[in-house]
């Protein structure tokens, strides 16, 4: 297909054709990942510019490395450091970015929204990297890969998704990008942090895990954010462990092989136990080299790579 | 003396609804006929000279009354001033608005209420009358000396932005301002279920991914507001009623006789959470919009008059403040100069509410609940009047608005019926011809 997307906002608005080809683009891009030297000249001369508002290290390190790896050039804005700290509005940040050219902004924002507000604002293409708790697209693109390479066609796989869904974008990500690959997706938590209206992403939603492992082909456990007991949404780290945490014991009740993921990082313990974490079930690793190699398909794809990708 | 011609005055205090001739004169309304002679006319001048206008095809009104702006002066001057509010009152078709009282400082002194409706006299233009805090700071601890502000010109009392969290300081204001006889306007809002949201909490929320705020933040105030008003004989008015549980419990309290009114907001009548987008701010609006089914719960409630009052609440930021993400982005609607063109294309025009309960709504019962001149075209009245042109269109555009700010749904958008001519007190003060 002819890639026409300037941005990537998130996947409620991605066709089926667009993420298989996102995937099929990371194909090669991770061949090249793996490779003891590892540069391509394909975006020499083009540029990325990293604005992360939230600390991360993992998906802003991914995307540093997937832009150079391109052979673009790529720097980053911590925002302690920055003028954000004194009080800019992400629109004056934004311009004062769009006056240096670049092509490519990554932004990670606690504020749903601020992909797309940044969209319609600049010139340059947006790259979502987690917008408040919207979505966090290339996080749902790379499980997606690392199903794949599991299990290929994802039509008809059963996917449960474990934890705080309410306050999650990789689970609202996954959830629109799996339903549209085919998968069957089962959300699972407690009442408070899986609450009915979380029924318009249109998937199956439990309360009871134990209920849903049977025949899952994937079993994702999503972190938990330890505030979220202060502010009254669960009564103890022991109870949700109890409930809804996930062991290499409680994992036998799929009946298959299955693959446990984990967008990190984790709590071991609470949400995952340190032996599944680390059991060979657990593609948790895989995930962040798959991380690398998604993040090079988009930045690949939006920053005007049109010929072979592996010129 | 104004005599305009062959107009469709409508105007429910008088019960009537029909092509008429009008003469105003001395600030007032002097007579309305069938027709008038010109020899006739010229006799009832009395040498004063005579203003002849055609207002075929065109409609008068009683000046509408708002009983919800923010003008935010003093204090925020960056947003709107009451001069600035008052030229954007009247094109928008309003000849009285009430000022509420969370600017900074919060008006909760006399020297201030005096000060506001200074600032309208100077201006001019609409006539502005300041609503008082109820707690001092709006702090919701110690009431304010509602008798002083009442001697100084407010026209009722309000901590509107925040609810009044504690219910026994509730209670004491709405036994106490019975001595002023002035309503208590509640912004019906428990903090604790608001918890920070910053859109309607439901399907639309969920997908979005932005913090819900549930109908219940609402509807438990409202019951706790008509159970205290019930036991104190309070004088209740409850400001943006946006749910239908809302609604429900206002209907109960009516028929058990409680002296309670409430208003709605149009754009609670216009939109939904479904049009909420998050690069769309200009809908961030407290309460939120809610869902089609509360929309029509509102609408059946303003046209049996469960709800008594439409009201702008209108809350004009800076394109700054609201050229932010959704969740960064203040709350508020800017409202007074397309309100009334909103309402006539997405009401009127389509035939769901009738002109006869429009200006009831947005004219008669402001008037009666807060005292207020106006709400009737009766001889003897001010002559606070609008001429209407239902067939007229009016574009909004950032130019063309007199407000401060332009945080409107409407930017950029036509709306059909436009008000073309507002009279205070017998005085054109706005003309779009």
């Amino acid at each position: 297909m002819l890639w026409q997307r300037k941005h990537i906002l998130g996947l409620e608005n991605l066709s089926k054709e667009e993420i298989s080809h996102i995937l099929q683009t990371a194909k090669p891009m991770k061949e090249v990942l793996l490779r003891p030297l590892k540069k391509l000249p394909t975006l020499r001369g083009k540029s990325v510019m990293h604005l992360f508002y939230e600390a991360s290290t993992r998906t802003r390190t991914s995307f540093e490395t997937a832009g150079k790896i391109l052979g673009a050039d790529t720097a980053s804005i911590a925002v302690a450091q920055s003028s954000v700290s004194k009080g800019e509005s992400l629109l004056d940040t934004a311009k004062t970015i769009a006056a240096m050219k670049v092509d490519l902004v990554v932004i990670r924002h606690a504020a749903s929204g601020a992909a797309a507000f940044l969209a319609e604002y600049l010139q340059a293409g947006i790259i979502n990297a987690g917008d408040g708790q919207h979505e966090h697209p290339t996080q749902a693109l790379l499980d997606m890969f690392t199903m794949q390479e599991e299990f290929g066609d994802l039509t008809g796989k059963k996917v449960v998704i474990i934890g705080d869904i309410l306050h999650s974008r990789v689970a609202r990500s996954n959830a629109w990008g799996l339903t549209k690959m085919g998968a069957e997706v089962t959300l699972v938590g407690p009442p408070t942090l899986l609450p009915p209206e979380m029924k318009a992403l249109g998937v199956k939603m439990s309360h009871n895990l134990d209920g849903e492992l049977e025949g899952a082909d994937v079993v994702m456990a999503l972190r938990l954010q330890l505030e979220r007991q202060q502010s009254g949404l669960f009564p103890s780290l022991r109870e949700y462990s109890r409930l809804y945490g996930i062991s290499s014991q409680k994992l036998k009740k799929t009946g298959r092989k299955t693959i446990v993921l984990h967008p990190g990082p984790m709590n071991r313990g609470v949400e995952i136990s340190s032996e599944l974490a680390d059991s060979p079930m657990a593609k948790i690793e895989e995930q962040v080299t798959n991380g690398v190699a998604v993040r090079m398909a988009l930045i690949y794809l939006l920053a005007g790579g049109t010929s072979n990708v592996m010129a | 003396m104004l005599w305009l011609k062959n107009v469709q005055i409508v105007d429910p205090a008088q019960d009537l609804a029909a092509v008429r001739d009008i003469l105003v004169k001395d600030a007032r309304i002097f007579e309305i006929s069938v027709t008038f002679q010109e020899e006739e006319v010229q006799a009832k001048a009395e040498g004063e000279t005579l203003e002849v206008l055609d207002g075929e095809g065109r409609l008068l009104f009683p000046g509408l009354i708002d009983v919800h702006t923010h003008l935010r002066e003093p204090g925020q001057e960056e947003k709107e001033d009451i001069a600035s509010g008052a030229q954007a009152a009247v094109r928008g078709g309003f000849t009285s608005v009430l000022a509420m009282a969370n600017t900074k400082p919060v008006i909760d002194q006399r020297a201030l209420v005096e000060f506001v409706r200074a600032q309208g006299e100077r201006a001019g233009l609409a006539r502005v009358y300041p609503v008082a805090a109820v707690t001092k700071g709006m702090q919701g601890q110690e009431l304010v000396e509602m008798m002083d502000l009442a001697a100084g010109g407010a026209v009722g009392f309000s901590d509107d932005g925040h609810g009044i969290q504690n219910a026994e300081v509730m209670r004491l204001a709405l036994e106490y301002a019975k001595l002023s006889c002035l309503p208590i306007i509640s912004h019906c809002e428990d903090d604790a279920l608001a918890a920070k949201g910053v859109m309607h909490k439901g399907l639309v929320s969920a997908r979005l991914g932005l913090k819900g705020i549930p109908s219940c933040a609402e509807s438990v105030m409202v019951a706790r507001d008509l159970m205290l008003a019930e036991e104190t004989s309070g004088v209740l008015h409850l400001a943006h009623i946006s749910c239908r549980q809302s609604v429900d419990l206002i209907r109960q309290a009516k028929k058990k006789g409680l002296n309670v009114t409430a208003e709605v907001n149009p754009h609670h009548l216009i939109f939904c959470d479904e049009d909420v987008q998050l690069t769309k701010t200009s809908l961030k609006v407290n309460p939120p919009l809610r869902t089609a089914d509360d929309r029509e719960a509102l609408l059946e409630a303003l046209l049996e008059g469960t709800i008594d009052m439409l009201a702008t609440d209108h809350a004009p930021h800076t394109w700054e403040e609201k050229a932010r993400p959704f969740a960064e982005a203040p709350f508020g609607i800017n409202g007074l100069e397309t309100s009334l063109a909103a309402v006539w294309h997405y009401l009127i025009a389509p035939g769901i509410l009738s002109v006869k309960r429009l200006l009831e709504a947005w004219s008669l019962a402001p008037a009666r609940r807060f005292g207020l001149a106006g709400g009737s075209l009766k001889p003897g009245q001010r002559a606070d009047m609008v001429l209407f042109d239902p067939d007229r269109t009016l574009e909004i555009k950032i130019e063309n608005l007199a407000s401060k700010a332009q945080n409107t749904p409407f930017l950029h958008t036509k709306l059909q019926g436009c008000p073309v001519m507002t009279w205070v007190g017998g005085r054109l003060v706005a003309n779009r011809e």
